[in-house]
């Protein structure tokens, strides 16, 4: 599904580089839960927006479905964002003047889904979510957890083949934190391909593949699986 | 989407209360000046539109070729028209009519009991062919061929008979200072619409205009006005040879030639300049169109301003849209949305404005404007509210939807520097505006005072006029020695040529010794009676006035100082001009120059001549005796002039008329001033809350380093101090330009000083200080605490 072959993200200050990815290779089956670790100032996020066509490699190849990504233009990656990925965020980014059933069918307005279509499709996720009661909320009103479901729920409404999660519990309180977890477990069982950042290693059990990110470089890439076993 | 950009906006509206409310007032009031404006506007471009010829309808217009120039009138010899018809086969139609200048009194028609005043035409047999008027009752090709036939308006018919049926084939009477008669009233014509420039109530034969002037039938006189349908497809340059080529062809025309005019373009194209059409009206109607859109503009610039502004809190929207599968165009669609809602909530706003103070522009325009509009002028309405919103929205529009989304999301604003220099450029635009509307407003209001101030050479004070009609001017000395004898009447003369003190009585001027006869020279020729010199105060230099003691003065000339300094006699009193070879005019005085004419033209030389027969009456009254003495003068009036009723005027007024286009100017320069530091202000309000709420934490963290409330205040304002100035700077160079250029339709006015431009930008500055810093003021005397705890 994506394939990253010697790809590499730097910023210019004067006449100086400064690597912020070197050398990533990656690829990223279809139906893969994987994990980005790594220190804060690692490339995390940096990685994670290239993978989500938000950021753009310097050098390198990126292969999106065995198409080359640095030929996409704006038109071609809304088609993406509108079919195949869906992001999850660290900060929710839910649109504050929108109240929590309208948050969740903004994507499928984008698709130019009826409003009679939208509906089951919504309402079926609040309840899935277990966010029915808050439909008509305004996301100031809710607490962070709530926020993150709605900001999931935003996501994988359009049935996104890909699933982006920058730090998606880093706000969160543990309990929290698990359910959104669950949520993704759930997800990735039903065959979406979830790539996520987070720090923490429980976080990551439920995923099946871990990449260590160091200054730009994987450090290591493992399967979660291995992992236990070595403990 | 539709749906859900609507939402969106009301919800941003809702969240937003102050910058919608300036919104909402910039864009009402801009949009109410701008509608204002153009419902002006499309009243003056549709005047005389309506006839169904309205593209073959001409009027013949003569140039008279004189050594100072061109003189451009559209008046033709009387019998032109028939002329032209039976020479050239494109004239399918044509008809003359009376002249502008004479009838221009009403007269009365009268039946039995009932006396009805009458503006009256006398048009040629095919005059309702070749103006679609329609005519209720009669057929157009017959109603004006009978000499002693009349044709009534609908108006003049119901008031007279109560009816407009069973009226044709009645007789009516007609009275008129010029003549009177029995006539038959042949047909009926519907109601003139309002936007014609021909109002009559009753047309007659024309060969009622001529037979009461005995030269009018002459090939030198120009009796008529020619108007005609041309055939289609007429080229109008080969057209116009024949008609020169047939006006030459008569007696005393060799240095005369004639052009077409399409009728409909007279009345805003309705000056001449060498021989061609130069403007006119069309001048204002370009110059209130451009202040509309200017105005427009400021409005929309505050809604940019704004937009833009806030784009911060607006970019994440944008970003988390943009990742779930919105396009650009989703985006702009959205803003655009945004913006027109805006507009189209404004427009409904300015509605109400537009009502309330439709009155007071009906006034200052002379119209009967109102908001029952045709369709299509809601068409183009709706149009102008929709290009508003889309002028306003377009550029946040695309530049918020520009954003990358992850910028936005990594919280970074990396082009914001080009944004704020388009900011402040568009608040440079504004305020440049603002000045020149108030440097603009200043000179032409100074202008107005210098007219009203001028030493004018004579006293235009407690002076009424009026004029003597009907057959009273038998009667005419006797009724001015009964006026002299009214004790506050000071003085009183009469004169011949109506116009601002016989002013329109323009001709050649006499010749004198050393000068060859044929070079002819238009000068002002006043004709007028005795105490001309005494009622307006005109201050004699040297000789005498006409006076009762002399006989023959008809052959005598008083000069103003500027024909003596022309003709060059070294004692001019007593000596001789000349009219023709045979007829000597003796000079008898000479007088001050006096302002005979508007400020805008030079004192010409003046040959003052003597006609005791003038109807246009000037009565001098002792200040404070105003009112009886008018009564008074009335009683005397209809003494004389029974049947006639008592009309007069201030010397005043007539003085002030002669400035009213400027007048009006002013009156929209204020209004343009003031609606434009208004809505700028407003817009600068707007940014400086933005920016000071932007900069709440550093305002609260350099108050706790210790920075006092003035060193804030300062820091805050320097920036749009600075921006203001540079408006200054800008506009002060184009406003001088446009004022050297106005002032240049006078040859006499005040000079451009350089207060009239440093008064209006310091106004400027110091609404700008107050507005930005009562905001300033506000945000730096908060409490650090306050803004420094929230996070
Ligand atoms: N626009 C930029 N200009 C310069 N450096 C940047 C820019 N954006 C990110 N960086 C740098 O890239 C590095 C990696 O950032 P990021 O991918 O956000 O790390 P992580 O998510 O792993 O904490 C950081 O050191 C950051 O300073
Ligand atoms: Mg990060």
């Amino acid at each position: 599904m994506i394939q990253l072959k010697n790809l590499e993200r730097y910023y210019k200050s004067g006449f100086q580089k400064s690597w912020v990815l070197k050398g990533i290779n990656l690829d990223v089956k279809q139906g893969e839960f994987i994990t980005i670790m790594g220190d804060s100032g690692a490339g995390k996020s940096t990685l994670l927006q290239i993978i989500g066509m938000l950021d753009a490699a310097n050098k390198g190849e990126y292969n999106f479905f065995d198409e080359e990504v640095h030929r996409f233009n704006e038109k071609k990656r809304t088609e993406l964002y509108k079919h195949y990925i869906g992001f999850v965020f660290q900060a929710y980014h839910l649109i504050d003047d929108l109240t929590v059933y309208e948050n969740i069918e903004t994507p499928l307005i984008y698709r130019g889904i009826k409003s009679k279509e939208r509906k089951p499709l919504v309402a079926e996720l609040l309840d899935r979510f277990n966010i029915v009661a808050k439909k008509d909320l305004f996301p100031d009103q809710l607490s962070g957890g709530q926020q993150q479901l709605v900001g999931l729920a935003r996501a994988i409404i359009g049935k996104p083949k890909l699933l982006l999660a920058d730090e998606p519990t880093g706000n969160l309180h543990t309990k929290q934190g698990e359910e959104i977890m669950k949520l993704f477990k759930e997800l990735h069982a039903e065959g979406m391909t979830i790539i996520q950042v987070t720090h923490s290693e429980k976080n990551a059990e439920y995923g099946d593949r871990i990449i260590y990110l160091e200054d730009g470089y994987v450090r290591e890439d493992k399967n979660v699986n291995e992992l236990l076993e070595k403990n | 989407m539709w749906k859900h950009n609507i939402k969106l906006t009301f919800r941003n509206f809702k969240r937003n209360k102050t910058s919608f409310l300036i919104n909402l007032i910039g864009l009402s009031t801009g949009l109410a000046c701008a509608l204002l404006i153009y419902l002006w506007v499309n009243d003056e471009m549709n005047i005389d539109k309506f006839h169904a010829q309205d593209d073959q309808l001409f009027q013949v217009v003569q140039n008279y070729e004189r050594t100072e120039g061109i003189r451009s009138r559209a008046i033709t010899p009387a019998y032109f028209s028939k002329e032209m018809k039976d020479a050239l086969p494109e004239v399918i139609y044509a008809t003359p009519t009376n002249n502008e200048y004479n009838f221009t009194e009403p007269g009365i028609i009268s039946l039995g009991e009932k006396d009805v005043k009458a503006r009256p035409l006398f048009a040629g047999k095919d005059y309702f062919n070749v103006f679609s008027f329609p005519l209720l009752q009669g057929d157009k090709d017959q109603v004006l061929v009978d000499k002693n036939a009349v044709v009534i308006s609908e108006e003049l018919a119901t008031k007279v008979f109560n009816s407009t049926e069973n009226v044709v084939g009645k007789m009516i009477r007609w009275e008129h200072d010029v003549f009177d008669g029995e006539f038959l009233i042949s047909g009926i014509f519907k109601k003139l619409p309002e936007s014609s420039t021909e109002q009559f109530d009753v047309v007659l034969n024309y060969e009622h205009a001529l037979d009461p002037f005995e030269e009018s039938r002459n090939w030198w006189s120009d009796a008529a006005r020619t108007f005609f349908i041309l055939k289609k497809g007429t080229d109008l340059q080969q057209f116009n040879k024949k008609l020169t080529t047939i006006l030459r062809s008569k007696p005393y025309r060799e240095n005369c030639s004639m052009f077409a005019q399409q009728f409909s373009t007279r009345y805003l194209h309705g000056q001449y300049e060498n021989g061609e059409i130069s403007g006119g009206r069309i001048s204002y109607v370009n110059l209130f169109s451009l202040i509309a859109i200017f105005l427009l503009i400021i409005a929309c610039v505050n809604f940019m301003n704004l937009s833009t502004a806030r784009a911060s809190t607006r970019m994440k929207e944008v970003g988390v849209k943009k990742t779930t599968g919105a396009s650009r165009w989703n985006l702009i669609a959205q803003f655009l949305t945004e913006s027109i809602l805006m507009v189209g909530l404004s427009f409904v706003f300015s509605l109400v404005l537009i009502s309330m103070f439709l009155p007071q522009f009906n006034e200052i325009t002379n119209k009967q404007l109102d908001l029952n509009i045709s369709s299509q002028t809601l068409f183009s309405i709706l149009s102008i509210v929709i290009l508003t919103g889309l002028l306003a929205g377009s550029y946040p529009a695309f530049y918020l939807s520009g954003f990358k989304p992850v910028n936005v999301l990594k919280g970074k604003l990396n082009n914001l520097f080009g944004e704020k220099w388009i900011r402040k450029g568009l608040v440079v635009f504004q305020f440049s505006m603002s000045v020149i509307f108030i440097v603009s407003f200043l000179i032409i209001n100074q202008q107005i005072n210098f007219i009203q101030k001028k030493q004018l050479g004579y006293d235009k004070s407690n002076i009424v006029c009026f004029t003597s009609k009907g057959q009273a001017s038998n009667k005419l000395e006797s009724f001015l020695n009964q006026i002299k004898r009214i004790p506050a009447v000071e003085s009183a003369t009469n004169i011949e040529g109506g116009g601002f003190m016989g002013n329109k009585n323009n001709g050649t001027a006499p010749t004198w010794e050393g000068v060859p006869v044929t070079q002819q020279m238009m000068v002002p020729r006043p004709h007028v009676g005795y105490d001309y010199l005494k009622t307006l105060g005109v201050e004699l230099i040297e000789g005498r006035s006409f006076s009762k003691e002399f006989s023959n003065e008809e052959d005598n000339v008083i000069i103003n100082e500027s024909a003596a300094k022309l003709i060059g006699y070294e004692n001019p009193v007593g000596r001789f001009l000349y009219r023709g070879s045979d007829y000597k005019i003796q000079i008898i005085g000479v007088v001050k120059d006096f302002h005979n004419e508007s400020l805008h033209k030079k004192i010409k030389p003046t040959f003052i001549r003597f006609q005791p027969t003038g109807k246009d009456i000037m009565v001098k009254i002792k200040p404070g005796q105003e009112v009886a003495t008018i009564q008074k003068l009335k009683k005397t009036y209809e003494e004389f002039h029974a049947g006639f009723p008592f009309e007069f005027t201030f010397l005043d007024d007539e003085y002030q008329n002669m400035y009213e286009s400027e007048t009006k100017v002013a009156a929209l320069a204020n209004y343009a001033a003031g609606v434009a530091i208004m809505v700028s202000c407003l817009g600068l309000f707007g940014l400086a809350m933005f920016t000071t709420e932007r900069r709440r934490k550093e305002i609260g963290i350099r108050k706790v380093l210790g920075s006092s409330v003035f060193g804030i205040v300062r820091m805050l304002t320097s920036d749009f101090t600075k921006t203001v100035f540079i408006a200054i700077l800008i506009s002060i160079p184009i406003s001088f330009f446009i004022a050297k250029s106005w002032m240049a339709n006078f040859a006499y006015g005040i000079k451009l000083s350089w207060w009239l431009f440093l008064v209006p930008s310091l106004v400027v500055l110091l609404v700008a200080w107050i507005t930005v810093g009562m905001q300033t003021v506000k945000a730096a005397s908060v409490n650090p605490v306050h803004s420094l705890k929230d996070e």
